[in-house]
């Protein structure tokens, strides 16, 4: 049953009818027919006002053309507005959610529909932030024949719309220290069928021939066969911090421009958005790529394969968010099957929340292959005017520098990532202070 | 903004003055009815600006109390000019609140436009009719003023009916 429509009654009409009501008892005081004459014109419009004023019945369908899109793009909203009775005027307003805009942000049009009449309002949307969105909140207004009453309604025809961040192009990723044993991209330390060299070893009953080092057999009178380097895959875990969520203070105009610009991104945006591009690039490379979510809510996914994982990966991230909670967490919250022995652990995460930073510090105790992708928090801090604020935000940075020599001394590379910066430098610059910890090759 | 002045509240601005000119000048000596009608303009343009509704049905109420003075002053038996005057009074108010809607984004739609003028030529020729019936020689009496109070009652319970549904 559709929810009755709020009713609001113009002044006008109040104003007619004490008019109309002083003009008749004026015609009667004064025994004269002209109070009652002046009176007549507002009399019979309250009274015709009044006899076609019925509340409107409506049925309203919401469409989208597609339920995803990638940031950037556009969507086509329709609403068709079907009269059941007639509509002297009628608006309609779609409230759209954040990260979407109207294009172009024009008024409303108000249109009259006669009974059986459908009248489609369409608008195009710029999808301007990743994240999974409802759309269809229509707010709809009417007036009766003779603007004496205003009718409003709000339905809600809620459809999903899932933005997706734009794939990120990296070209290099942070090389994981161990392998899997299945095919992939990624060159295994171990030995075996390969095509990568690794070393030359004595002939042994059961090697091909086709292996057997000719060069090396005549050199040393013995034969001596080739040995390679299989390509294995890899199991990569994304480690996405969500306790903490770092902004920008709110001073830019909210118009699409703006929005689209990564500058103005919150630590926890800018974040989802390389570990979009991440498990993207990584399970193009035949790895198996799980998520963890670390947060207020806890969120995973076990490392797969694959185009699905893919969609099931940037739905999870993109739904992330940041839900306040006190309660002290550790690794034992999270699925052991989550982190399969031996993957790389990338953790995205802007290294503010001592839950964060102790899970992270047990994660490389326990023998986990960790890279650290550290959204540095103090592109969102501005210093402060006093001495007394500088010098705390110097000293903040000092620690944070300490805790990133720990890191560093448990073996682990900690990248800082400023917002505007090019993913690829980080992972760059991840690569090269791995490959100097010695945690891969070089 | 101009848009709403020059198509709403300029010929409201207008018509009130004429509606209060209008009576002043079938009478000579009128300084206090043409008070009650600047008064009126005044308090037309102060419901236009500030935006107060209520003070554009006081600027109406004035410019009614204005005429029908004017007609008591004068002794005048009937005046022709009353359904004109009545309609024009009507316009004057539906232009007011256009122009006070016109602030809030509303406007005039084309069905609006057309039942109004339609209830402006009704209401005068309603006007026009009662005119006629007034003129009528008829005697006045105790019957013929218990219909008339009983007419004003059943017209009040007809619109509070209307108003309930």
């Amino acid at each position: 049953m559709p929810a009755p429509w709020a009713t609001t009654t113009s002044g006008r009409l109040a104003a007619y009818l004490g008019l109309g009501g002083a003009g008749l008892l004026a015609g009667l005081l004064l025994s004269r027919p002209e109070p009652v004459i002046l009176a007549a014109p507002l009399l019979l419009a309250a009274a015709v006002g009044l006899a076609l004023a019925r509340p409107p019945r409506l049925e309203v369908d919401v469409r989208l053309d597609r339920e995803r899109a990638l940031e950037g793009e556009q969507v086509e909203l329709e609403v068709e507005v079907r009269a059941l009775r007639p509509v002297a005027r009628l608006e309609v307003e779609v409230r759209l959610p954040a990260g979407l805009v109207q294009l172009p942000p024009a008024p409303e049009p108000a249109s009259s529909l006669a009974a059986g009449e459908a009248y489609g309002y369409h608008r195009r949307l710029l999808c301007c932030r990743w994240g999974g969105r409802l759309v269809g909140e229509v707010r709809m207004r009417a007036r009766d024949r003779l603007g004496f009453f205003t009718y409003r309604e709000e339905e809600r025809h809620l459809l999903p719309l899932r933005v997706y961040p734009p794939p990120d192009e990296l070209r290099r990723l942070v090389r994981p220290a161990e392998t899997q044993a299945f095919v992939g991209n990624e060159v295994s330390r171990l030995k075996g069928e390969g095509i990568e060299f690794a070393d030359i070893r004595a002939f042994v009953p059961g090697d091909r021939v086709r292996r057997i080092n000719w060069r090396a057999s005549a050199k040393r009178g013995q034969l001596h066969v080739n040995e390679m380097h299989p390509e294995r895959n890899a199991d990569v875990v994304v480690f996405l911090d969500t306790f903490t969520d770092l902004r920008h203070p709110p001073a830019a105009p909210r118009n699409p421009a703006a929005l689209m610009t990564s500058e103005r991104e919150s630590s926890l945006e800018l974040a989802v958005r390389a570990a979009a591009a991440l498990v993207g690039l990584y399970l193009r490379r035949r790895d198996r790529v799980g998520l963890v979510g670390f947060g207020g809510t806890l969120r995973w996914l076990r490392p797969a394969m694959g185009e699905r994982q893919l969609y099931r990966l940037v739905d999870a991230l993109i739904d992330t968010e940041v839900v306040l909670s006190y309660a002290w967490k550790g690794l034992e919250v999270i699925p052991r099957r989550t982190l399969p022995p031996r993957s790389l652990v990338i953790a995205i995460s802007p290294l503010v929340d001592e839950r964060t930073v102790s899970a992270l510090f047990d994660l490389r105790s326990r023998g986990y292959d960790l890279a650290i992708l550290e959204v540095t928090p103090l592109a969102f801090v501005q210093p402060g005017r006093r001495e007394a604020e500088k010098l705390a935000y110097r000293l903040w940075d000092m620690e944070r520098e300490a805790l990133r020599g720990r890191f560093l001394e448990m073996g682990v590379a900690v990248t800082a990532w400023q917002p505007g910066e090019p993913l690829e430098a980080a992972l760059a610059s991840a690569g090269a202070l791995r490959r100097g910890l010695r945690v891969v090759r070089s | 903004m101009t848009r709403r002045i020059t198509t709403w509240v300029l010929p409201g601005a207008m018509l009130t003055a004429a509606l209060a000119i209008y009576p002043a000048m079938t009478l000579r000596a009128a300084p206090l009815l043409l008070g009650l009608g600047g008064l009126a303009f005044v308090l037309f343009i102060a419901g236009q600006t500030l935006p107060v509704p209520g003070a554009l049905a006081w600027a109406l109420g004035l410019l009614a109390v204005e005429y029908l003075a004017t007609l008591e002053l004068r002794d005048a038996a009937f005046d022709v000019a009353a359904p004109g005057y009545g309609a024009a009074l009507f316009l004057c108010a539906e232009l007011g609140w256009l122009g006070l809607e016109a602030r809030r984004g509303g406007g005039l739609w084309p069905g609006r436009a057309v039942v109004v003028a339609l209830l402006a030529l009704v209401g005068a020729a309603l006007g026009a009719a009662l005119l006629l019936l007034a003129a009528a020689p008829v005697a006045g009496g105790v019957v013929l003023t218990g219909l008339g109070v009983a007419a004003a009652v059943a017209i009040a319970a007809c619109l509070a009916w209307l108003a309930r549904a």
